[in-house]
């Protein structure tokens, strides 16, 4: 589809143009610029990505094109022209005509974008209604619009309440509001990031076909540059509120002409490579806006900075067809490529232990409300049946989609949730059987990392209150705990001057650097990392992952390692256990799981995860329709059924999935699978 | 691997914690009450100072009306009703710094019982519905019937009335940080409950609670006054802002003026803590 676009020649019209946007934050004496000089122009029919992490003000950009902006912030400079009309400074009034009616927004929370007491189709036609349209009218539009977005059984999802929509309808919703009135632009704000892999692959197919039927323009604001490639014909990279590249995503890709670009691509783990080549991690954190180096705001991180880097902001200039890049280095012909500080090629231990130090056997953990005095609940299991085993100095890791029970089966781990059957045991000795006193002297030997690390430290304590804590706990006290602080924060890369801080002081890298550190304090065997990276920016990532990688290493940890992102999983796992609604439908090798997927949900899972590959072909993609069903409620015999490409969903023959329950055994592949039509699924078949 | 260090920033010398109380006072109503307080405590504080013969001088003069050398009027005895609103305003201080502090404890570790053992925070939960059951001067009366009018039964009512709501206010941060992943991370370290509920849950507790606190200093000498007025709190010729009141009721047809003074003291301490708790209020739900 993108290589249709790419034969249209752009008209040569822009839809909307964009020029020299300055926007402040003014705040008393202090003036922030949140972007400053931004230009760009969107043709009809393209879809344009922004991509940067937080506090590059890709998000405050679109809020300036949509005339959206919080105050105290404000537009100090610079135009944007729909069709060649100014919208800066133009009356609310007009400006309340012009948004919905030739502008639209998706944003990022379908939760939090649609109205909880309204039916979902009154929120269509009230969309309808405040540009001119009739009641009736409106509902027979907002039928054809549900439809369109792709919402089934039309007539009778109308009049539900969004609650009763699952996470990926609900967006669809949104989707069907903002086309609503047949916009000529519209901006999607990180549409996918609160989604799941399987939905956002529907979403992005979604708005990639909406884009191409109805010939509207989009903007899509981004931190995933998979997503770029899978979608977008144009790409904007912004750092520290200016443009520092643009182009042809392919041209970009391929051949990034900015450093930060250039990093961005390399810091990211991908699908096809295997976890050996390790990873270029850019250091240090993104600027804040109030307090942006001097000169080229990448400076600090770039591999490739000279002198005039650190004194002059270098010019968006020209760089060969359709491309432009802000860089003192590209302009002068030099080098982009990041350059690895060191050679990170570390030898793993060749023989691997072979006495596994946790061991999960038939695991079972209801998670349902406890019942009351007169009545009992039904049992929920969202950990149904999990038998796995860790290493020591091995990575496993453990993918699935939001609700297929991971968090829950690693709280049972750590005993926060209760087994409810099955057995845990940790260095050869059952933990489920043990008293309290025992268990917690045994459970040490595991330690948590979690995924948010703003929540997962105490606001009121200092980083060194946390650590010397997590040091009593294990009996090392006084000097010692003292020295063993220090010793720990510089295991993490943090140097003593952290220990009197707080949290709030800290960027999000950092904090999760104090929380390995807190973890290590009691000296585990075993790591469980919960999402550790999910909630970084992406250049953050790779520090995080190479950190854990090195620790692993040097200290011989085994890992279960919890991630929804595939790329990141398989950079850093040596097997990898897939997770559906409570159990284990997949578990091999690294290289056996990603090579030659076997369960058709892996399939799925594989072929959903957008790649920063603009070159993979999108028409042969598996891509699950509808959502996981409850684990309150499990579909009989085979639990994947419902949505399974080869299964009675689409075979009717196949009756052995509606009654009996595959069992987890050997693939002539090598790894171990639950399927009765094991190496059946392959991605495009469906 | 790098790190770049984040500039450093200016700690104030003074403990954080107590600086954003303080913050309080440097709202007008903050310093009304402050004004108000520091005037009321001083007084009662002096009392002795200020009049050495002591509350309970009488003389032939009794009912007088409000003057000059008697500026509240006088009671049944002669006694000046100033002198002895400044001594009952001095039992009624007593009374609230001890058992408000001793209620707020107590009822904020009654409401975070539930972070040493889930049933035991439902258990005390549904004690504290009981207490609030009753009707606070009901429950007053009752308290006072078990152990006999006096000093001790005083203190035994305020602190139990003030239970409920310092446990709720307690019980509802319980329950909001419990589920907080740093909350979790504590427990996954193996740190034990005690220190988990005092350093992690109980901060969070604090600032609601002493809000709390200033608003029951006025309910607590309420609690008092309204025992007084039927009898069954100090006993005369104790005296004591809910004594000096029920005294006056009796009089109100021939010396209307007798139950002014008392009511107004009544009033600036109620306003002084109301306008605390406001203060309060704004300034640690501000930051």
């Amino acid at each position: 589809m993108i290589a249709v676009m790419d034969v249209l020649t752009p008209p040569a019209q822009p839809l909307l143009k964009v020029e020299h946007l300055t926007t402040t934050f003014d705040a008393g004496k202090v003036s922030v610029k949140a972007v400053t000089d931004v230009s760009f122009d969107v043709f009809p029919g393209r879809v344009v990505g922004i991509v940067g992490e937080s506090g590059s003000g890709k998000s405050v950009t679109a809020r300036s094109i949509m005339g959206l902006l919080r105050a105290p912030g404000r537009v100090r400079e610079g135009r944007v022209l729909l069709n060649g009309r100014n919208l800066i400074d133009l009356p609310e009034g007009e400006m309340r005509r012009i948004r919905g009616k030739q502008i639209a927004m998706v944003f990022q929370d379908p939760q939090a974008a649609l109205n909880p007491v309204m039916r979902v189709g009154d929120q269509i036609a009230e969309a309808l209604m405040v540009h001119g349209a009739d009641a009736g009218s409106a509902r027979d539009r907002a039928k054809a619009l549900l439809a369109q977005v792709g919402i089934p059984d039309v007539e009778r999802t109308i009049d539900q309440y969004p609650h009763e929509f699952s996470g990926g309808m609900r967006q669809r919703v949104v989707i069907a509001i903002a086309l609503a009135n047949d916009p000529a632009l519209l901006i999607a704000d990180e549409p996918t990031t609160a989604l799941d892999v399987t939905i956002q692959a529907q979403i992005l197919r979604l708005l990639a076909d909406l884009g191409r039927e109805l010939n509207v323009s989009i903007i899509m604001i981004t931190h995933d540059m998979g997503v770029v490639a899978e979608l977008c014909d144009d790409l904007i990279v912004m750092y520290g509120g200016r443009v520092v590249e643009q182009g042809p995503v392919r041209d970009i890709f391929a051949n990034p002409r900015h450093p930060y670009t250039a990093a961005l691509l390399k810091a990211v783990p991908r699908l096809d490579t295997a976890g050996d080549d390790p990873l270029i991690a850019i250091p240090g954190a993104p600027p804040v806006p109030l307090r942006l180096p001097p000169g080229c705001a990448f400076h600090p991180r770039c591999s490739n900075a000279v002198d005039k880097c650190r004194v002059e902001v270098p010019p968006l200039a020209p760089m060969g067809d359709e491309r432009r890049s802000a860089c003192w280095v590209a302009m002068a012909g030099g080098d982009v490529a990041p350059v690895a500080a060191e050679a990170t090629m570390r030898a793993r231990h060749g023989e691997r232990e072979r006495e596994p130090a946790l061991r999960i056997e038939g695991l079972r953990t209801n998670v349902a409300r406890p019942g009351g005095f007169l009545r009992t609940s039904d049992p929920v299991y969202a950990v149904d049946g999990v038998s796995l085993e860790v290493y020591p100095g091995e990575t496993l890791g453990l993918v699935g989609e939001s609700g297929c029970g991971k968090s829950t089966l690693s709280r049972t781990i750590m005993g926060i949730n209760a087994v409810s059957e099955g057995r845990i045991s940790v260095a050869r000795r059952d933990v489920t059987a043990m008293e309290p006193e025992d268990r917690r002297q045994v459970s040490t030997t595991i330690q948590y990392i979690f995924q948010d690390p703003f929540a997962s430290l105490n606001p009121r304590r200092t980083i060194g209150q946390s650590i010397t804590e997590a040091l009593n706990v294990v009996g090392i006290t006084g000097a010692a705990a003292e020295t063993r602080m220090v010793e720990l924060l510089e295991r993490v890369g943090l140097s003593q001057d952290y220990v009197p801080r707080y949290p709030y002081e800290l960027s999000g890298g950092q904090r999760q650097r104090v929380g390995i550190a807190r973890a290590l304090s009691a000296n585990p065997r075993i790591l469980i990392c919960d999402e550790p990276v999910s909630a970084l920016d992406v250049s953050i990532q790779a520090q995080i992952i190479s950190l854990l990688e090195e620790l692993r290493d040097d200290l011989g940890l085994g890992y279960l390692f919890i991630a929804h992102d595939l790329s990141v999983v398989r950079h850093i796992s040596d097997r990898v256990a897939v997770m559906y609604l409570g159990r284990i439908v997949e578990i091999g090798t690294a290289e056996e799981v990603y090579g030659n997927p076997q369960h058709p949900y892996t399939v799925a899972l594989l072929s959903s995860t957008p790649e920063p590959n603009p070159d993979r072909s999108v028409e042969n993609r598996t891509i699950l329709t509808g959502d996981m069903p409850s684990p309150a409620r499990p579909p009989s015999g085979c639990r994947f059924r419902t949505r399974c490409p080869i299964g009675p969903a689409f075979r009717s023959e196949r009756e052995i999935c509606n009654t009996t329950s595959p069992d987890l055994v050997e693939t002539p592949n090598g790894q171990k699978a639950a399927c009765h039509f094991a190496g059946e699924a392959e991605p495009g078949k469906a | 691997m790098t790190e770049i260090s984040t500039p450093s920033h200016k700690r104030s010398r003074l403990n954080p914690t107590l600086a954003r109380y303080l913050q309080a006072f440097t709202t007008p109503k903050g310093q009304i009450a402050l004004a108000l307080i520091v005037l009321l405590a001083g007084v009662a504080l002096l009392a002795p100072v200020i009049y050495p013969q002591g509350h309970d001088l009488q003389t032939r003069d009794s009912l007088l009306p409000v003057s000059w050398a008697h500026p509240f009027g006088t009671d049944e005895l002669g006694r000046d009703i100033l002198v002895r609103s400044i001594y009952g305003l001095r039992t009624d201080l007593a009374l609230a710094s001890v058992a408000v502090p001793i209620s707020m404890i107590l009822g904020t570790f009654l409401g975070l019982s539930g972070a040493l053992s889930p049933r035991l925070g439902v258990l005390v939960q549904r004690a504290l519905d009981i207490i609030v059951g009753f009707p606070g001067l009901i429950l007053a009366i009752c308290v006072v019937l078990v152990l006999g009018a006096g000093w001790t039964a005083l203190l035994v009512a305020i602190v139990v009335g003030g239970l409920p709501s310092f446990g709720r206010l307690a019980r509802a941060t319980l329950l909001s940080q419990q589920h907080q992943e740093y909350v979790i991370a504590a427990r996954t370290l193996g740190v034990d409950k005690w220190r988990i509920m005092v350093r992690h849950i109980l901060p969070n507790a604090i600032d609601p609670i002493i809000v709390q606190g200033a608003v029951f200093v006025v309910a607590a000498v309420f609690t008092e006054a309204a025992l007084s007025i039927v009898g069954l709190g100090l006993q005369p010729p104790e005296p004591s802002l809910g004594i000096l009141l029920n005294i006056g009721m009796r009089y109100i047809t021939i010396a209307p003026f007798y139950i002014l003074g008392p009511t107004l003291i009544l009033l600036l301490l109620a306003l002084a803590f109301s306008l605390l708790a406001d203060a309060l209020n704004r300034t640690v739900n501000r930051t």
